[in-house]
């Protein structure tokens, strides 16, 4: 259990409900949360809170009319390890991968662990918008549409002025790595910070 | 016993035999080969190509160069085609009366009608009011749920909602009395406040029923006769969307516009004709069937229309240096299509499907510089080189070695840039004629059609079958089977439309459904193949009378694709006409026909060849 000020207005908790299962409805996608997100750390290398991360998240998957699950993967602090999980455990093969940094996957179970559907390997380039669109594509890709990939951006300075923060980032995270560990099914819930 | 080789020199392709001939006149095939035409068709450019075909087909054949006594080549005409489309209508909002887009997810279901207000004023709204809510853009879901939960609350009666973000079902599953929502508008802020407005969204998989009739709109709006007729353009608009917004404002009207595209003169042997191209390719080619045949063309100078057909002009004076004025336009083809085009004035980004015209015209001459081209052919095979007959003879003959073919007999030669036809009646006399309009007209077609604006796609989608990526390990194919492969597909093509091209697949970016695009294929080919197939055909037939020909044989490229020969046999099926891909030789397929025929027909007249040149 953590609980989580985001400095802005809303909070995250983010409560533990034992070990991840694979998941029996077609209709949902499996978001994967990296080892620290939502708990050491609150907010991605552009100070984006988390809780705005995931809300946008889900939100692009509710407007589809998908459910989606959350799971805390544990085991490694690899992106493509954790987006390839949570496509496994969902019951549409569908998952998506998400880092402190920000940075963030579409995965497919049949795909091969270092392919994806789609990457957005640039944390300091990720906003809420890019996020709920994510989210509204993974849940096209579960229903078995073809959504128009969200446009990646990319930027040349991103690499040399945020490399080094990534790095250390990247380093903490996984130091809360659990190896062997199971992912862990999560309870997602968003309270106004003002209503305590 | 001499050694020949027949060399066809194609618009895109050049093709040629090598065969052995006896004294007798006994003819014994040996290899033949093809390889893409250099230059512009008959001109002195085509020489690295029949190097090339000729070295091909020799190797093919298991002989060398030295061997061969005589190149036989076709006396190419330059051919040149030019391609145009014009947008003719065009849909035009006014006063912003409505939004007919279809978002992907709407919110709600039914239909809603009220006055329309800001989200931000929806706190002083009397009770009992029925109000439609347009959100702006920044508003979060979750806000604007609570917003419109605390009017209800209040007793303001929320019919509906128009929202900026993506958001219809996030709000909906949050209100206590669900309404219709529309979302995606990205111009919310130029919706009319405080007028009548109605918001009607259908269930997932169904179509609006009271918005897309003029009957319902009269009767959410309480008008008279006078009024509806007025709106009926407006719900002939929303016909079937899932989601619609209809605002009622003092002058705002939805119009079809046409666009005036400029005129085409056509000139014929029997009289001089002028037409509007926005009259529609109905229009044009009825026009073209009057003064036929064609001895030029002309379009409005400024016009699309007129650009190209002066473009065509430019190109063959150049390469045949003949003054422009005195190159005539032989043929045009106009066909009807469909372009997507944003609609002025709205909303949310609509497209609708605007009706354009497409042309494509040919020049031919009888002039090129073939003797020009057979000395170079001389120089660099170090062979002796003669020009055989007429095109449209050689390939008849060539046909005719299609096993099971007989006199009469028609042949089509589709190609890239003309479709050409030929028929022999039993006499032996032959009459032929080349029509503007092929391959590449097609290729346009789908990719205006889809809007897709990049052609090579659009030629890969026009020559293979298309299927769905629906997993890692299978596709569903045109015709609804499964087809499964053993090693998982590439990323890309995941959950897509794709082109099974001999390259592997390739994705179809873009929300086309596979039917769509198959459909839009299909009647792309049939607008120009089968047209065109029955105009040439029309023309060369004794008396104009189709059932006189006993055979028709197709060749050329376009023949090679997978439907095409289909759609033409299916149209003249019902003339009692054989009508079938060609098989020259018995094994060459629809290709090589015209190189056979100048071997053929060399063997005949057995020295009676005219050499040109020396």
């Amino acid at each position: 259990m953590a609980d989580t000020g985001t400095g802005t207005r809303r909070i995250l908790r983010l409560d533990e409900r034992g070990t991840a299962g694979p998941g029996g409805r077609t209709d949902e996608v499996v978001l994967g949360l990296s080892p620290a997100f939502g708990d050491f750390f609150t907010k991605t290398i552009v100070d984006i809170p988390h809780a705005e991360v995931l809300r946008e998240l889900l939100a692009g998957i509710e407007e589809q009319g998908v459910h989606a699950r959350v799971i805390r993967f544990r085991g490694g602090s690899d992106l493509a390890v954790i987006a390839h999980a949570a496509a496994k455990l969902s019951g549409s093969g569908i998952g998506v991968g998400v880092l402190s940094r920000g940075t963030t996957m579409i995965h497919q179970k049949d795909l091969v662990r270092l392919s994806n559907l789609e990457l957005f390997p640039q944390a300091p380039l990720m906003d809420l918008d890019a996020f709920r669109k994510i989210g509204r594509n993974a849940a096209r890709y579960a229903k078995g549409e073809s959504p128009e990939p969200v446009p990646a951006r990319n930027d040349f300075m991103a690499r040399p002025r945020w490399q080094a923060k990534a790095a250390l980032l990247h380093i903490k995270e996984t130091e809360f790595v659990v190896p062997g560990a199971d992912p862990v099914e999560l309870d997602v819930r968003f309270q106004l910070a003002d209503a305590g | 016993m001499t050694l020949v080789a027949g060399v066809d020199i194609g618009n895109s392709t050049t093709e040629a035999c090598v065969a052995e001939l006896a004294a007798s006149g006994e003819v014994t095939y040996l290899g033949s080969a093809l390889a893409p035409t250099s230059g512009v068709k008959g001109t002195a450019d085509n020489v690295e190509g029949v190097v090339t075909v000729v070295g091909r087909a020799l190797a093919a054949a298991g002989r060398r160069l030295a061997e061969l006594d005589t190149v036989l080549v076709n006396e190419a005409t330059p051919v040149i085609s030019g391609l145009a489309m014009e947008t003719i209508t065009e849909t035009i909002v006014t006063e912003s009366t409505m939004i007919g887009h279809n978002p992907d997810t709407p919110g709600g279901a039914g239909l809603g009608v009220g006055t329309t207000v800001d989200f931000g004023a929806l706190g002083e709204c009397a009770p009992g009011e029925p109000v439609i809510c347009v959100v702006g853009a920044g508003v979060d879901f979750e806000d604007a749920a609570h917003g419109l939960n605390a009017a209800v609350a209040r007793g303001v009666e929320v019919a509906g909602a128009v929202v900026h973000a993506d958001d219809a079902t996030l709000i909906v599953n949050r209100l206590d009395s669900p309404v219709p929502v529309v979302d995606e508008v990205t111009l919310v802020e130029k919706v009319p406040l405080g007028m009548p407005a109605a918001v009607e969204v259908a269930e997932q998989g169904r179509t609006i029923r009271t918005l897309s009739n003029s009957y319902g709109i009269a009767t959410v709006f309480g008008l008279d006769a006078e009024q509806t007729r007025m709106v009926a353009p407006v719900a002939r608009a929303l016909v079937g969307n899932r989601s619609a917004v209809v605002v009622r404002t003092p002058e705002g009207d939805v119009t079809g516009r046409r666009i005036p595209a400029g005129s085409l003169t056509l000139a014929g042997e029997r009289g001089t004709r002028s037409v509007a191209v926005d009259e529609g390719a109905a229009e044009i080619m009825g026009v073209l069937r009057g003064v036929r045949p064609l001895t030029d063309a002309s379009g409005e100078p400024g016009t699309h229309v007129g650009g190209m057909l002066a473009r065509v002009r430019d190109t063959m004076s150049e390469l045949t240096g003949t003054e422009p004025a005195a190159v005539r336009i032989q043929d045009v083809l106009a066909v009807d299509t469909f372009v997507p085009q944003r609609v002025t004035g709205a909303l949310a980004g609509e497209f609708a499907l605007e009706n354009a015209v497409g042309l494509a015209a040919m020049v031919r001459t009888s002039r090129g510089p073939m003797r020009l081209l057979a000395a170079r052919l001389r120089e660099a095979l170090g062979v002796d080189v003669l020009i055989g007959g007429v095109e449209a003879d050689m390939a008849v003959l060539g046909a005719l070695t299609t096993p099971g073919t007989g006199t009469p007999v028609a042949i089509l030669d589709l190609g890239g840039g003309s479709t050409d036809a030929a028929v022999a009646e039993r006499t032996g006399v032959t009459r032929s004629v080349h029509l503007a309009g092929a391959g590449d007209l097609v290729t346009k077609l789908i990719d205006s059609e889809l809007g897709l604006d990049n052609r090579e796609l659009a030629e890969d989608i026009k020559k293979y079958p298309l299927a769905k990526a629906e997993s890692f390990f299978h596709v569903r194919m045109e015709d609804g089977t499964a087809r499964f492969v053993t090693e998982p597909l590439p990323a890309e093509t995941f959950a897509r439309v794709v082109v099974l091209s001999d390259a592997g697949m390739r994705p179809v970016p873009g929300r086309h459904s596979l039917e769509k695009i198959r459909q839009v294929r299909r009647s792309a080919k049939h607008k120009v193949f089968v047209v065109n197939a029955l105009r040439a055909l029309e023309q060369v037939a004794p008396g104009g009378n189709l059932r006189q020909i006993g055979f028709v044989v197709v060749l050329g490229g376009s023949a090679l694709d997978f439907e095409v020969p289909d759609l033409i046999a299916e149209a003249v099926s019902g003339l009692g006409i054989v009508c079938g891909t060609g098989n020259v030789r018995g094994s060459e397929g629809p290709r090589n026909a015209v190189a056979t025929g100048l071997v053929a027909a060399h063997a005949l007249a057995a020295g009676l060849d005219q050499a040109v040149g020396e």
